[in-house]
């Protein structure tokens, strides 16, 4: 049996006055781990000059790496900037789509993007009023669709999704309550249960907890960077 | 005089759409003419920042400022989904 080996992290928000600290941390994580995925909140204010920090600390590991945005690199209107920077340093981008990976001869999907709010099943906004209300709803609910559609899509061993936003409350304890509609949607993980995967990882929650699991058992990652701790956590998934 | 709850409310929203800090997670307590703050920030720059943009924001108030600097330790070991 082999171990797919899975470096996380979310929520470095990088700028040029901490330019080449984060790079240090990922010195030898060749021999930890066989992808890195970066979930989201790459930067603080979402700038290019912060985006092209960013492509740089990410620039020519010897692993993949596989990223998505989050609101704050979303702040500048620069989302698509920042993105093509970030493939321009080898960086797969995921924007509510998904990629299937060669790693150590087991074909890894992943599937992902930003995500949104919303809130969770029986405390949350829903298509109703406003048009302002309306529309927040149906973006979360847009990219849960494409996610679904893109997990059932994919033809691989291993399936995980990356997001920003959490799918579950579990792995939101810590956050204010009143707050939890902000930090995700419970739509997002009902898309990933309907259509299955492996493992969704996501950040967003800075003062949230690490493990949790969804409705359908399917195991749940926060893995910000203030949450972890640590420079990145490596979940192995089990391949036969 | 404006109450404690929305001086706090008004320096909260401050650090969050400041251009110099853009920190959404900072807990801000009023007490009297003292203004806490708390949370987590990855560097010393952005602590500094963040206690300088709550001056200009509430510039009768005594600012403490309590955030925490995290230091990222080494990755640690790896967790088995089986």
């Amino acid at each position: 049996m082999t171990d797919l080996r899975i470096a996380a992290v979310g929520d470095i928000h990088l700028g040029e006055d901490v330019r080449g600290q984060y790079r240090k941390n990922l010195d030898g994580i060749e021999e930890r781990a066989d992808i890195l995925m970066v979930a989201g909140d790459l930067t603080r204010h979402g700038t290019l000059e912060e985006g092209r920090v960013v492509a740089d600390e990410l620039r020519g590991l010897p692993i993949p790496v596989v990223a998505v945005l989050g609101n704050h690199d979303y702040h500048s209107d620069l989302q698509h900037e920042i993105a093509e920077e970030l493939r321009r340093a080898g960086v797969i981008v995921l924007d509510d789509d998904g990629v299937v990976i060669e790693c150590g001869g087991i074909r890894l999907g992943v599937v992902g993007g930003k995500g949104f709010g919303g809130g969770f099943a029986g405390k949350c906004a829903s298509e109703f009023g406003e048009p302002e209300t309306k529309n927040f709803v149906r973006h979360t609910r847009m990219i849960a669709e494409a996610w679904q559609q893109a997990l059932k899509d994919i033809d691989a061993d291993r399936r995980v999704v990356l997001s920003h936003y959490a799918p579950i409350k579990e792995t939101l304890e810590g956050e204010p309550l009143e707050i939890y509609p902000f930090l995700g949607s419970y739509l997002l993980a009902e898309a990933v249960d309907t259509a299955g995967a492996d493992l969704i990882l996501h950040g967003h929650a800075h003062k949230g907890t690490e493990k949790g699991m969804t409705s359908g058992g399917i195991r749940v990652r926060n893995v910000a960077l203030p949450v972890l701790g640590r420079a990145y956590a490596v979940y192995c998934l089990a391949c036969d | 005089m404006e109450a404690p709850q929305y001086v706090a409310a008004r320096v909260q929203a401050a650090l969050a759409e400041d251009v110099r800090t853009h920190e959404l997670g900072i807990r801000v307590d009023v007490r009297g003419d003292q203004l806490f703050l708390r949370g987590e920030v990855s560097g010393a720059e952005q602590r500094e920042r963040l206690a300088q943009v709550a001056r200009e924001a509430a510039p009768d108030l005594q600012v403490h400022n309590e955030i925490h600097v995290v230091e990222i330790e080494r990755p640690g070991e790896s967790e088995h989904l089986d």
